[in-house]
């Protein structure tokens, strides 16, 4: 069954295509609400939020975009405004420049990488980091993140490469695990 | 150095030094928030509840619910046979039979019945959120009703069943999306005590293997 076909048939009530339309698409919904939210249970939440949100609003999808694109606008406008009611994800917010925990720390009192890496991520400002998060950890080229996230293709490498440089800057006392 | 970041160690003269951090930066940021597997089923229960509790009237434009406003104005048809029949000539003619497309509707009320209170019983033992048989059990209450201004309330056990079934249905209508496991049993527990299932299928005229038909 094509993609047109699978959505009037869920617009015609048809819960078989509901599901179908749900098992084709859950997996990745899931992934980026899991990678931006970084709590299981928000990015079930999120993810349930999506799902119901696009069945109820199926009718004024007009497809021109593909259904993928228009599940992920609606995923990352769930997650980023569920997480911004989220008094967890208040300590992301804060801008890298002010996080000096993270970026002033030398290597020998934070040996991890790996735990260093994410803490530089979850402190890069919120667009930066929506950005990079679909870019460079869940594969989506510039023109799906700029579609999902009603921004210009341009705006969008602009943004990915002004995370990666706050990232550098961040490890940059691990420089030598690229640079050797 | 731990192992995560021996994995990610860019081989030295492979691009240029922008191009080296992209690369480790990419491959070191695979584990950021690492997603597991996809809680597929629990999501699906929850999506398929919440959208049954926060859309009760959407289902107007859905088969089933067409199909409940068929059985619905088939029964207000007998209630209207029923009525003009207590008001008819005073000479006092034969009770009316109840047509085929009454008794069909009639048969077919039970049978939803039946099937909303099985499901009911199995999925609440089973610890699924309850909220998403309101919408159903609204529906059927509102046929219970008029079963009740209707031929089939002459019979008295028949009439009992639908006070009965009355009851429960308002109950389960009632039920809130996050509703208490306390509410839940209180129901469960009417169900057994006035052997509700068990006179529903004895009421049906039908039989099961016409049962399973869904029509007579």
């Amino acid at each position: 069954m094509d993609e047109r076909e699978l959505i009037a048939r869920v617009r015609a009530g048809d819960g078989a295509a509901e599901r179908a339309l749900y098992d084709a698409h859950v997996d990745r919904v899931y992934r980026l609400a899991c990678r931006l939210a970084g709590d299981d249970d928000l990015a079930r939440e999120f993810t349930q939020d999506t799902f119901v949100r696009a069945f109820e609003r199926l009718g004024s999808f007009r497809g021109e975009a593909k259904l993928s694109t228009w599940l992920h606008a609606i995923t990352t406008s769930v997650v980023l405004n569920g997480l911004r009611k989220v008094k967890r994800f208040r300590r992301r917010e804060v801008d890298l420049d002010d996080a000096a925990g993270v970026t002033g720390t030398r290597r020998s009192a934070e040996p991890d990488l790996k735990r260093r890496l994410t803490l530089a991520i979850d402190a890069l400002p919120e667009g930066y980091r929506t950005v990079f998060v679909m870019h460079d950890v869940e594969g989506f080229t510039h023109e799906e993140i700029g579609a999902s996230l009603g921004i210009e293709t341009g705006t969008s490498k602009a943004q990915l490469s002004r995370a990666r440089a706050k990232l550098r800057d961040a490890l940059a006392d691990f420089a030598g695990e690229w640079v050797s | 150095m731990p192992s995560y970041v021996t994995r990610s160690r860019i081989s030295p003269g492979s691009g240029s030094h922008d191009d080296r951090f992209e690369q480790w930066l990419r491959e070191a940021a695979r584990d950021y928030h690492r997603p597991g597997d996809t809680p597929r089923e629990e999501m699906w229960r929850a999506i398929t509840a919440r959208r049954a509790a926060r859309r009760p009237w959407v289902l107007a434009t859905q088969p089933a619910f067409r199909w409940g406003v068929g059985i619905a104005a088939v029964l207000a048809l007998g209630v209207a046979i029923g009525r003009w029949s207590a008001h008819g000539p005073v000479v006092s003619p034969p009770e009316p039979k109840p047509s085929l497309a009454y008794r069909l509707a009639a048969a077919q009320y039970l049978t939803r019945t039946e099937a909303l209170l099985t499901g009911f019983r199995a999925e609440t033992r089973a610890g699924e959120p309850a909220g998403q048989f309101a919408t159903q059990a609204r529906e059927l209450l509102a046929t219970t009703r008029l079963m009740l201004d209707s031929p089939a309330a002459k019979d008295v056990r028949l009439k009992s069943l639908l006070e009965d079934l009355e009851l429960v249905l308002a109950q389960i209508a009632q039920l809130p999306a996050g509703a208490d496991r306390e509410d839940v049993q209180l129901i469960n527990q009417g169900l057994e005590q006035r052997s509700l299932l068990l006179r529903l299928r004895t009421a049906s005229p039908s039989g099961p293997a016409a049962r399973a038909q869904g029509a007579l």
